[in-house]
């Protein structure tokens, strides 16, 4: 019997007080209740008053009181449901949910059918994905109140979920009948409606799925689910010609899906390009201003029909002033006939806008009407920017200066500039024209974080901040505001932006902060499992679900985490000395004019690091406010949510083990990004450091199912059969040897690294990635060809080269990867600037200013 | 250039259209409570490599006092600048007013704008069939002043209930003035 019970009268009425005053929140007056309870000499050792005053103490925030107490009230009573729920809640709440879920277990053990604890424990087993325990405790639930609805739904998708869509079925259909009468018609049935039909469709019984859409269309009101899992359906069960009205509405209803043209044709069962040309056509009559129909036609025309097509198109767009006009048709240039009828179709514009206004000699000899002006200014963008596209800096620059002349405010065009430059490898021309396009509108944020990011790429991390905080809430720094809404790009190019200073405690603090987003929308989900159960919206509910189960597969996460990695690479690599030393050093040998400046400098970054924690502290209370006035959430953000760690680069460029750190970055990619090459590369860097021969096996194995002609993976192949020495083989145990041994003459061909090389720069002589790679391996396997391998690298046909490539090889030049070479790096360096004459890097001026620290070598080939 | 409805998966990329193009931003939480609560409602607009270029992220709202008619409201719309005059905006309103209509039975759908955000109180009025309806004094956070704008859904709902329903309203129509040119600067909210 819990304790509780076993107190008398007085005492029992003010423990129910208690429990009352912590549902309420009033934690003071749940203080005074339990002092009065353990005050009387009896009952001071009374565990569930104990573990309640605990919990209460938690409300208040008192943390580390609130442990004490509920383990002693716990210790002295274990046998209380009430004090192993109450220390699940405390676990709980402090996001230890493995912990609470074993609190909630042993609290079940002394009272199994307690509801509270029972819903508690579901909350956090589908929270963890523990889908069969959360099966377990809905049947416990259904079972003991049949009656309400969120039993018969949270056991329909504990099976759902499990993939038992038969049973999930059988259990929804038997709620919906007896719910059928009582209910009217109305959105929650509509939903419920269309969960059931997800399950059957997800159980592949596609016809029991169609008759039960067309038995129950008429209580669906989500016209637009209704329709297009009707059209799937019809496809899937082969009644193309039922499908094909069904799509023709989806275009009425909204023409500008591209996936309904393509079901379209499939229900019309139309393969062959002309026919779907025809159709297209007659679309662009049925919907005039629609995009799609207009635009399709040039992924699937060619030659003279392409061109006729696409000189409609970029007529109207000229005409129009369409600023997106070419990035709509960029996806064309794949193709190089393509691309060269555009190409001199725009030309031509070019020549007649000048000569007579029209596009086209016809149209002149016709006496058409003239274009509008402003048609040469667009056609001058475009023909901007389709030289930047290829890459021709001069021509892209003439043309969008000639564009400027003719209309100096249009911003486009300054941004179109900034790009050019930003391309031919000068971020710091580039952001002065963003930050010129950005002065022509000062309300447009869009331009504004354009401006931001471009200042960010050329490193300018303040002035980067100071332009954002003309758009960030005031009385809280930009860089802290930015961090509260969750503004992950700016954040991640941070991060790059300290990567290229060598800041490196600076960049692994973004790149935590994007990984605490990541946590945080994880921890989001938790108030929507019974909300959406209460709202039935239960087909998005699966979907959040799904997508929280792989969320850190955002490409946000992908390129935090790869700084991340690299940052604490180079830190292992070459490992920061301790901040007590830098500071010994500094004072001992500073003459007493510098020694004067340092402390000037300590004292201002003193009085800046106050300032902005003041700013933090004020920033915390507004952002309470702001959200109780800004944000309607299903249920209020929880208050006691615990306070992670504040993180100080300092101590972040200081970790006790670098590779661990980034082993916790890499396996999130491991599991959701496995199908990038770079994160097996990544994996490699970080494992050989550590000498994981078989992780190294893994991740090269891993690496060469996506690509074996990586460049990069070649250097990992060749570092890997360097590490197999004998001494490293025989180490392990027989079997694993024999395996081992395997992948070596799998990987080698029974070659020896230095032959396997060889053979690898023939193969590729022609491109300058892999001779990279080739020579930085030549070098590592023999010190002694330092010249011949630095002379492969160095010496591809300059014209060909992209300047990725150039910048590339020009890194591992300086940072030394083929020892000393200055001479050699002049040269290149030389020949690159003639090359790109724009690119900074190459340029005679001053190029350290912008790149300070050298790249680590874990950079992967594709950037 | 692709219009759809938004799934969870897209929630993520429309916070950071939204915090690449508007001042008002708000927590991944906030735009997982509209996906989950309407999820009919939001629509994006993608790029043909599927990066999301414009969204509207919208809600429905009790009615207000002394009213019965249910109603939605824009709670963010935005365009990125670069895909400006594509009527973008425009066809991303009428699918998500028409799903109001047909979901929630919604009679109208409001918004506020900034009072000095001509380009998109030209949008509303003009192009959308909005009308001004009252001055919210420091509306937005920086203290300025808001238009509170509706417009009326009954028309959408009158050719709905209409038309056969196999045979559903067309967007293109059910937007009075729909035309095909210059739709400059339609970013709003």
């Amino acid at each position: 019997m819990p304790s509780s019970e076993r107190l008398p009268p007085k005492e029992s009425a003010l423990f129910r007080k208690l429990l009352k005053c912590y549902e309420m929140k009033q934690y003071k007056n749940g203080l005074k209740l339990a002092k009065q309870i353990l005050s009387n000499p009896k009952f001071t050792e009374h565990g569930e008053t104990l573990a309640m005053k605990g919990l209460t103490l938690n409300g208040l925030g008192r943390r580390e009181e609130a442990y004490q107490y509920v383990r002693r009230g716990l210790r002295n009573d274990l046998k209380s449901h009430v004090c192993w729920h109450v220390y699940g809640l405390l676990q709980r709440s402090d996001k230890k949910y493995d912990e609470a879920i074993k609190c909630y277990r042993n609290a079940l053990k002394w009272e199994k059918d307690n509801l509270q604890i029972l819903k508690d424990l579901s909350l956090l087993q589908i929270q963890m994905r523990d889908l069969e325990g959360y099966r377990e405790t809905r049947h416990q639930l259904f079972k003991l109140r049949p009656s309400q609805q969120a039993s018969w739904i949270g056991f329909t998708m504990s099976y759902h979920l499990l993939g038992d869509y038969e049973t999930a079925n059988i259990i929804l259909e038997t709620f919906r009948q007896s719910q059928a009468l009582v209910e009217n018609y109305d959105y929650r049935n509509s939903e419920l409606l269309l969960y059931q039909n997800q399950i059957l469709i997800e159980s592949g019984n596609y016809e029991k799925a169609l008759e039960h859409l067309t038995k129950f269309s008429a209580q669906i009101f989500d016209k637009l689910s209704l329709k297009e899992a009707m059209g799937d359906l019809h496809i899937k069960l082969g009644q193309q010609s039922l499908a094909v009205p069904i799509y023709e509405q989806l275009i009425k209803r909204n023409p500008e899906n591209v996936l309904y043209y393509a079901k379209y044709f499939e229900a019309k069962g139309i393969t062959d390009n002309g026919s779907k040309l025809a159709e297209y056509k007659k679309f662009q009559e049925s919907y005039p201003y629609a995009m799609c129909p207009k635009r399709l036609p040039l992924d699937i025309a060619f030659g003279d029909e392409f061109r006729e097509i696409i000189d409609g198109y970029l007529r109207r767009g000229l005409r129009k002033g369409v600023p997106p006009l070419f990035v709509n048709v960029r996806s064309l240039y794949k193709d190089p006939e393509k691309t060269s009828i555009i190409s001199q179709l725009v030309h031509e514009y070019h020549q007649n806008l000048n000569e007579s206004g029209h596009f086209s000699k016809d149209d002149c000899e016709q006496k058409k009407p003239v274009e509008p002006a402003s048609a040469l200014l667009w056609t001058l963008l475009f023909l901007s920017q389709h030289y930047d596209f290829l890459r021709d800096t001069d021509k892209a620059l003439k043309y969008i200066n000639l564009a400027i002349d003719h209309t100096p405010t249009l911003i486009e065009l300054f941004v179109t500039k900034g790009r050019i430059y930003k391309h031919a490898g000068n971020p710091v021309e580039a952001y002065k024209w963003l930050d010129e396009a950005q002065s022509l509108d000062t309300a447009d944020r869009y331009i504004n974080s354009k401006c931001a990011k471009y200042m960010l790429q050329a490193n300018l991390i303040t002035e980067a901040e100071e332009i954002c905080a003309k758009f960030t809430r005031e009385g809280i720094s930009a860089m802290e505001n930015l961090n509260e809404m969750q503004c992950m790009w700016f954040q991640t190019e941070c991060a790059l932006a300290y990567q290229r200073l060598g800041k490196w405690g600076d960049a692994l603090k973004k790149c935590h902060e994007v990984d605490r987003h990541f946590a945080e929308i994880i921890e989001d989900q938790f108030d929507f499992h019974t909300y959406c159960m209460r709202k039935m919206t239960l087909r998005s509910y699966v979907g959040l679900l799904r997508l929280e189960d792989v969320l850190r597969a955002h490409p946000f996460y992908f390129k935090a985490a790869k700084c991340a990695i690299e940052v604490y690479i180079r830190l292992f690599d070459k490992p920061l000395e301790s901040e007590k030393t830098v500071e010994e050093i500094d004072t001992e040998n500073l003459p007493p004019a510098e020694l004067k400046k340092l402390r000037n400098k300590q004292r201002k970054a003193k009085k800046k690091a106050e300032i902005e924690s003041a700013q933090a502290a004020q920033a915390a209370s507004k952002k309470e406010q702001h959200q109780k006035s800004k944000q309607q959430n299903p249920q209020e953000a929880d208050p006691e949510a615990p306070q992670l760690d504040e993180l100080i680069p300092e101590k972040l460029e200081r970790p006790e083990d670098a590779l661990e750190k980034a082993i916790d970055f890499l396996k999130p990619l491991q599991t959701l990004a496995k199908d990038r090459i770079e994160t097996h590369l990544l994996a490699f860097e970080v494992y050989s450091r550590k000498n994981k021969i078989l992780l190294m096996i893994q991740s090269v194995k891993r690496a060469r199912k996506l690509d074996s002609t990586n460049p990069v993976l070649h250097a990992c192949i060749v570092k890997l059969l360097i590490a197999l020495t004998e001494e490293n083989v025989n180490n392990f145990h027989p079997s694993v040897k024999s395996v081992v041994e395997k992948v070596r003459t799998e990987l080698s061909g029974g070659k020896t690294a230095s032959a396997l090389n060889d053979d690898f720069i023939r193969k590729y002589e022609k491109s300058v990635p892999h001779l990279l790679e080739g020579a930085k391996m030549m070098y590592i396997l023999d010190r002694s060809k330092k010249e011949e391998a630095i002379k492969l690298a160095t010496s591809f046909d300059m014209e060909n080269a992209c300047i990725e490539d150039c910048t590339k090889v020009f890194e591992c030049l300086r940072c030394g990867e083929f020892g000393e070479c200055e001479e050699q790096l002049k040269t290149f360096k030389e020949r690159c600037h003639k090359r790109f004459k724009y690119a900074c890097l190459f340029s005679e001026a001053k190029s350290e200013e912008n790149h300070g620290d050298e790249v680590p070598d874990t950079q992967t080939a594709n950037s | 250039m692709n219009i759809r409805c938004a799934k969870p998966e897209d929630l993520m990329n429309m916070q950071h259209c939204n915090l690449l193009c508007l001042p008002e931003n708000y927590q991944m939480k906030y735009y997982f409570y509209h996906g989950l609560t309407w999820p009919q409602l939001s629509y994006v607009a993608e790029d043909d490599k599927g990066n999301i270029v414009g969204y509207v992220l919208a809600k429905m709202e009790e009615p207000e006092a002394g009213e019965d008619s249910k109603h939605g409201h824009i709670t963010s719309l935005a365009v990125k600048r670069s895909y400006r005059r594509l009527g973008l905006a425009q066809k991303l309103m009428n699918q998500a007013s028409l799903a109001m209509v047909e979901c929630f039975d919604a009679e109208y759908v409001s918004l506020h704008v900034r009072k000095s955000n001509r380009a998109a109180l030209n949008l509303y009025t003009n192009y959308l069939g909005f009308k001004v309806l009252e001055i919210e004094p420091k509306y937005y956070a920086d203290g300025e002043d808001a238009y509170s704008m509706r417009r009326d859904l009954r028309e959408i709902a009158k050719q709905l209930s209409e038309e056969n329903d196999a045979e559903p309203i067309s967007s293109n129509k059910s937007s009075h003035k729909s035309t095909d040119h210059s739709l400059h600067d339609g970013h709003c909210c």
